[in-house]
């Protein structure tokens, strides 16, 4: 198990004749996802928009998405999982039970129905949110979605695509993969990255009191983190660049004030889809860029003597490739 | 300034075989006559070759970043880099991080490599990945045999609308030149179709064939002058008897320079998997008769790698047959990318059939101007295996004794227990760098004389050939020493090859609405800014006649 099968959003508005918002609520929280890329957009395939496309929204309770929806399928909270997996097994004509449908919440007629749409289409594409990833078996939800979808390949063309926030999170993720080989959760402590989300992702290594300095940019921990991470970024020398006051920034020792990202500082923003997007920044502003600071600091901590010892002596770095 | 003395030197591009002979590079990273001083490498005793080139890999961008992503198990027990005084850390392996890429390249003397897949979407992304690639020159191609826009054209029959087209994305991309993927069947992909025969239809077109698609795009990289030829991935890759496809690609091309990617992939017979053979004697014949085409081997190693390749559909069969995981990515308008992990075995009798094929291209086309060494990073193995490759192509006893580990089923399905060609030092210098740097038309590349770019890697002479070509003594790059005894000294930031073709004024005002059509990014966003290259080369074009 695992991958994904994905596309760039440009191949939904063009393409995407069924849509399933899975645990996300668009209407609120991505309004201009609608009317750039999914349902309304008019295109050479699907020269009738918003006629030519059907918008399923699977969730636990009727948001305001709902009301843009064709059909709106209310699973029990915390029933995902389960209702993804009978889906993957129907698909395949495998027997299901009427129990292990009604726990779900929905009826066998509803998921048939959703089935023979689902097979019927020329290009589905499903996106979940985080009433999917975050909620009762988090990545395992995710994972059993992209795994639905790959399957649906047997029949039509299907991908999925979660929906992601908060900034340019998938920026940060592209860049730590191609240096470093991981997304996030990484450590150096010995000279090279290691990966283990639960050990060294920012939060456990917080709560467990690991760092003696944190360096915070584009984030506000304070602001969302457990109390113990909390208290240890007020106990140690905390930095934070931001453009604004934060939680965080109002417990750290150092707080420099930079130019917010795309409307008074240039740069890049990736996507959800992972394509990156320059960013022009409308207006002036008179503090630094993030990546000025960072630059600062970066000549300046070159111009001390180096800590390492010298690499030359170091046993790993040539060491032999492991290949069965 | 540097001088390098008493050497055994194999520079083919410019006849020379073994002699001995200094070479002296100046300030500007050029060989020169002589160097009123500097530093003397003492090479008595040593082999002397230009700095290797690679002419199609897969080392940047979003579909080996994908590649990185899905393999988070091979990064936990490969090599690690060590973060040192000149070094940033990363790991190696089957999908390596940049900086270490930079490093493993150098580490084993190639000093150019040419990225061989970008989507114009994320060429953005993929020149970042470039720059954080150190010490190693850089190229990369656009993909554009699938592009929608571009077919549009094609179908309506507006030739020169359609070259003007690709010359456009050409510049957006900051590019050096054209990659054919599949021609027409990812875009038939997109509706989970593909078209594997160069008379098939494709979805969405009536009259438009991959046949036309692969023509025509041959004549506009001709016609538009680039270094580089079409630079093409056959349709039907992989399949059993798909010798008949790329065959018949290979006529459509006549009259025009084209390089064909991985041929290796492209040269199996028979009907089905239990009955697949080798046909590599078919195509290396052609080659042998046509000098207008070169090829890169796309060699199988036996061992674990992970595949990717804009052939989207042929990656969801990959996936179908080994139940391995499956990445997908189709782009707007432009292509598609699939990722499959995948391990080739010497037990398994594709596999093995694979393996040889790759090597009996090497040995059978006769000319090594013409076929040169590749595994299709990472597909058919990593690029810092190639020691691997050379190895196996200089000594034929060493094949025979790999080959009892093969299923006896493959017996009469390859050819290579009879070849008892074995390659010279030269001819090694040939397919591993002069070669690729001709047929990429970099001319001051791979090439040890006057005014060319003081990249070379000096061996010490060992009859242990993977030793030998695994570790070199030096590496120069630009007249730099960026490798000595086994340790990366310098790590100087590379070039960037890219063309500017002739464009049409009124391009801009053609594609504007045609690309608000099916985008989802701003026109004005789109085109890569030149200032995001990090020494950036504009070669120059030059028209070909047929
Ligand atoms: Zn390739």
């Amino acid at each position: 198990m695992g991958g994904k099968v994905t596309c760039t959003l440009g191949e939904v508005k063009q393409r995407a004749d069924f849509i399933v918002y899975w645990g996300g609520n668009p209407a609120e929280c991505h309004p201009r996802h609608f009317t750039k890329y999914t349902i309304m957009q008019k295109s050479k395939f699907l020269p009738r928009g918003r006629k030519d496309r059907t918008m399923v929204l699977v969730d636990i309770r009727e948001t305001k998405s709902a009301k843009a929806a064709d059909i709106f399928l209310q699973v029990r909270p915390g029933k995902d999982f389960e209702l993804i997996t009978i889906l993957r097994a129907m698909i395949k004509d495998q027997h299901v039970s009427d129990e292990q449908i009604s726990a779900t919440g929905l009826t066998r007629d509803a998921i048939d129905d959703l089935i023979r749409r689902m097979k019927a289409a020329k290009f589905g594409c499903f996106f979940f949110g985080m009433g999917l990833s975050m909620t009762r078996g988090k990545h395992m939800n995710s994972a059993s979605l992209l795994m639905l979808a790959a399957e649906m390949n047997a029949f039509t063309k299907f991908v999925a695509m979660p929906m992601r926030g908060h900034g340019n999170v998938t920026g940060a993720d592209v860049i730590m993969r191609w240096q470093t080989g991981y997304p996030f959760g990484i450590s150096f402590n010995r000279g090279y990255p290691r990966y283990n989300p639960g050990e060294f992702s920012t939060v456990d290594v917080l709560v467990r009191g690991d760092c003696d300095a944190a360096f915070i940019i584009g984030a506000d921990p304070g602001a969302t983190m457990p109390q113990p991470a909390i208290d240890h970024l007020a106990r140690i020398p905390t930095i934070v660049l931001d453009p604004h006051i934060t939680h965080t920034s109002r417990l750290a020792r150092v707080h420099i004030t930079t130019a917010p990202q795309g409307i008074a500082a240039p740069g890049t923003a990736y996507r959800m889809d992972e394509l990156p997007m320059p960013l022009k920044p409308a207006l002036k502003s008179p503090y630094p860029s993030d990546e000025e600071v960072v630059r600062r600091i970066n000549e300046a901590i070159a111009k001390k003597p180096f800590w390492l010892p010298d690499g030359r002596q170091s046993p790993n770095l040539w060491s032999t490739q492991v290949n069965q | 300034m540097l001088r390098i003395t008493g050497g055994k030197v194999y520079d083919p591009a410019n006849g020379i075989d073994g002699q001995v002979k200094d070479l002296c590079i100046d300030d500007n990273g050029q060989f020169v006559e002589s160097v009123p001083g500097g530093r003397t490498i003492d090479a008595t005793g040593m082999i002397v070759f230009p700095g290797g080139v690679d002419v199609h890999t897969h080392v940047a961008g979003g579909a080996i970043n994908f590649a990185r992503a899905m393999t988070p198990e091979d990064h936990r027990r490969t090599q690690a880099f060590i973060r040192t005084k000149s070094r940033r850390s990363g790991l190696g392996g089957m999908a390596p991080t940049t900086f270490a890429t930079g490093y493993l390249y150098a580490g084993m003397g190639w000093t150019t490599v040419n990225e061989a897949a970008v989507p114009v979407l994320s060429a953005r992304h993929t020149h970042e990945e470039l720059a954080d690639i150190p010490i190693v020159d850089k190229a990369s191609l656009t993909l554009m045999a699938n592009n929608e826009i571009m077919l549009d054209q094609m179908e309506k029959g507006e030739f020169e609308r359609a070259k003007q087209v690709v010359a456009w994305y050409l510049w957006a991309a900051k590019s050096y030149g054209i990659k054919a993927v599949n021609p027409g069947g990812v875009a038939a992909w997109k509706y989970g179709h593909d078209a594997k025969q160069l008379d098939s239809p494709i979805d969405g077109y009536n009259r438009l064939t991959p046949g036309d698609i692969v023509t025509q795009l041959a004549r506009i990289c001709d016609e538009l002058g680039l270094p580089h030829p079409i630079h093409l991935h056959c349709n039907n890759l992989g399949a059993p008897g798909n010798i008949s496809t790329t065959l018949d690609t290979l006529v459509r091309l006549e009259g025009h320079r084209a390089h064909i990617a991985h041929s290796q992939y492209h040269a199996y017979g028979g009907d089905g998997w239990d009955t697949m053979c080798s046909k590599t004697a078919e195509l290396a014949e052609y080659f042998n008769t046509h000098p207008n085409l070169t090829t890169d081997a796309g060699a199988v190693l036996f061992g674990d790698t992970v595949t990717i390749t804009a052939d989207g559909p042929w990656q969801h069969l990959l996936h179908k047959l080994t139940g391995r995981k499956w990445g997908n990515l189709d782009v707007e308008n432009e292509t598609g990318c699939g990722i499959v992990p995948y391990t080739y075995r010497p037990s398994n009798l594709v596999n093995a059939v694979q393996w040889a094929a790759g090597l009996e291209l090497l040995l059978l086309i006769r000319d090594p101007w013409q076929v040169f060494l590749s595994t299709d990073h990472p597909n058919g193995g990593c690029f810092w295996r190639y020691p691997e490759i050379i190895h196996l192509l200089m000594n034929a006893d060493f094949r025979r004794e790999c080959m009892l580990k093969l299923p006896s089923k493959v017996k009469g399905r390859i050819t290579l227990p009879e070849v008892d060609r074995e390659y010279t030092l030269y001819e090694v210098a040939i397919s591993m760098s002069a070669g690729p740097a001709r047929a990429l038309g970099l001319r001051h590349k791979g090439n040890l004389g006057i005014g060319c770019d003081g990249d070379v890697v000096i061996y010490e002479e060992n009859a242990d050939v993977e030793q030998m070509f695994g570790h070199p003594r030096y590496v120069i790059k630009g007249g730099e020493v960026v490798l000595e005894d086994g340790d990366i000294r310098e790590t100087p930031q590379g070039k960037e090859f890219l063309v500017r073709p002739q464009i049409d004024a009124g391009i801009d005002d053609f594609m504007r609405p045609l690309f608000e059509d099916c985008y989802t990014m701003q026109f004005e966003n789109y085109p890569v800014e030149i200032e995001r290259l990090e020494h950036p080369d504009i070669r120059e074009c030059a028209p070909v006649s047929g």
